[in-house]
Formats: C-alpha cells, sequence, structure tokens
C-alpha cells in the first residue's frame, strides 16, 4: 500500500535527487519549488578560504596539538617529580628572598653604626 | 523526546564515515588534522554565505575547528554522526557572529560567484553573476531559520535529519520549513 506523503516530503525527496546530482522527479505541484531548488544548487556552490588562512588555522591546530602532547608527556610520566620540583624550587625561592632580606637589613644597621662611631 | 533525538532515531542506520578518524583524534589530537582537512572547505562556505563576509567567515572558521577540537574528547556519536555535531558548533558561532554583526549593523554582500572561469563567455559571467545576487539577496532576506535551513541543505549537503540535529528540530518540522523557504523564494525572484 503506498505511503501518502506530504509535499514537504516529496520536495525533500526531489531535493536529494539534484544534490545527487540525478534530475528531479516532474511532480506538477512542486514545479516552482524544484526549480528555485536547482537554481540554489548552482549558484550556492562552494567557496574555499584563502590557501593562507587554510594554512595558518593548520599550524594553529598542529601547534595546539603539539602543546598539548608535550605538556601531557612532561605531566603524565613524572607528575610526582615536577611536585617535588615545584615544591623545591619555591622553597628556594623563599630561603633566597629572606637571605637577602637579612643580609641588606644588616648592612644598612653596620653602615648605620658606622658613621655614628665616625 | 527532544526534537534532536527524534531527528537521530530518524536518521537512516548507516556507518558514520569519520568514525574512526573521531576515535583516533579522541585518543590522539593528530588525527584532528585529517577531520580538520575533510571539513574545511564546507564549514568556511557556510559561514560565508551565512555572514556575507570573507574575514567574518575565516573567524567563524577557526573558531568552529579550535572548539570542534577543544570538545572532541567530549563527543559521543548518539546516531547523528561527526558532520552533524561539527555543524552544529559552526551553527552555533555563526549565529554569536551574527547577533554581534546585528550589533555593528553592517551587511556585506558576498561576491563569491564573480570568480569567472577560465575562458568564460564574458555576457555569460555577467548576467550568471547577476542573477546569483539576486538569489542571494533573497535567501538573505528569508527569515533566520529558513535561511539556515537552505544553506545547510544547498552548502553543506546535509539531509533533513541532519539539520535537525543542528537545529534540534525534528526531521519532518526541516522538511516544512525547507519547502516553505523554497515556495517563498519562488515568489521573491518571480517578483
Amino acid at each position: 500500500m503506498p505511503i501518502d506523503r506530504t509535499p514537504a516530503d516529496r520536495l525533500d525527496a526531489a531535493v536529494d535527487a539534484l544534490l545527487a546530482g540525478e534530475r528531479a522527479p516532474g511532480d506538477a505541484g512542486l514545479r516552482a519549488a524544484i526549480s528555485v531548488a536547482e537554481l540554489l544548487r548552482t549558484t550556492l556552490t562552494p567557496i574555499p578560504p584563502g590557501a593562507r588562512f587554510q594554512a595558518a588555522l593548520g599550524e594553529r591546530i598542529h601547534g595546539a596539538r603539539f602543546g598539548e602532547r608535550t605538556l601531557r608527556a612532561v605531566t603524565g610520566t613524572t607528575r610526582g617529580r615536577l611536585i617535588a620540583a615545584g615544591a623545591v624550587s619555591s622553597a628556594a625561592v623563599g630561603v633566597g628572598v629572606t637571605a637577602f632580606a637579612v643580609w641588606r637589613t644588616s648592612r644598612r644597621q653596620s653602615g648605620a653604626l658606622h658613621r655614628l662611631h665616625r | 523526546m527532544t526534537p534532536a533525538s527524534r531527528a537521530t532515531r530518524a536518521l537512516d542506520p548507516r556507518i558514520d564515515p569519520d568514525a574512526a578518524a573521531v576515535r583516533a583524534a579522541q585518543r590522539d589530537r593528530r588525527a584532528f588534522e585529517v577531520l580538520y582537512r575533510r571539513y574545511v572547505d564546507r564549514v568556511y562556505a557556510h559561514a560565508f554565505y551565512a555572514l556575507g563576509d570573507h574575514h567574518d567567515a575565516e573567524d567563524a572558521t577557526e573558531r568552529t575547528f579550535l572548539d570542534a577540537m577543544k570538545g572532541i574528547g567530549g563527543y559521543r556519536d548518539t546516531g547523528a554522526g561527526f558532520r552533524a555535531w561539527l555543524f552544529r558548533v559552526a551553527h552555533n558561532t555563526v549565529s554569536n557572529a551574527m547577533r554581534s554583526r546585528r550589533r555593528r549593523r553592517t551587511e556585506p554582500i558576498p561576491d563569491g560567484w564573480d570568480r569567472p572561469a577560465p575562458n568564460a563567455d564574458p555576457a555569460a559571467l555577467v548576467a550568471r553573476a547577476e542573477e546569483g545576487r539576486r538569489v542571494l539577496r533573497a535567501v538573505r532576506d528569508l527569515p533566520l531559520d529558513r535561511r539556515q535551513v537552505v544553506l545547510l541543505r544547498f552548502v553543506d549537503g546535509l539531509s533533513a535529519a541532519e539539520i535537525g540535529i543542528v537545529l534540534d528540530r525534528s526531521p519532518g518540522a526541516v522538511r516544512v520549513l525547507l519547502h516553505r523557504a523554497l515556495r517563498d523564494l519562488a515568489t521573491r525572484l518571480e517578483g
């Protein structure tokens, strides 16, 4: 038993045929819509992006991938070491800054004492 | 059930031609480049016809692929396929660009069909370019939902079911929109 298809269904099937490069079925009720579909198929042709843009975006995608892989490689294999190294270097910076502050303060004090004695 | 899930169920059972490349990209982003090369032309064309400006189309294309690459890890094929997912990302990007365009109030007319074919008849070229402009102007004057369906169908070659995924509508609703859009265009182009 044939299925009663709506005009929208029949038009969609005709567009499928047109886009596949076939002839659309002759449907008197849809003639105007099908000729517009044919016009759109020939007018809305693919427009490739500029080669320079395409290459630059390809490079960005390539670069993002490289950065991500590098990060994953580093963090995946030596996460513990990275944390330890981070902690040690933070501590080292802290010790260094404190030592510098102590050294500067003591220098100023000794300078002031020296000037007093003169 | 959402229209999109109805659309998913309505898709013919098929193997997504991108499935292998998507799985590879999820394991290692190196493979995303394959998907990029496969779809860059169509995403760009979609953005260009929707936005009507090469620079805006390039921006939208770039954002689409960078977002898609970021989101590929979370992509799950629910039957609609990668292509519909990618064009959903593109559609959202283009919609945002259109909103920002409305704020700036600029509306350039694309000139894509002005590229002459070698050895083409000049008179035919002029006529074709003029007709192209007339058709595109008519497309651009369509209400937004009809315009989107026309572009996704004719520029990107998506099926009604795939467009349903992109626009979150049922395939039946997409077919009705397409029917109305083409009838509307026929009337506009007659006048």
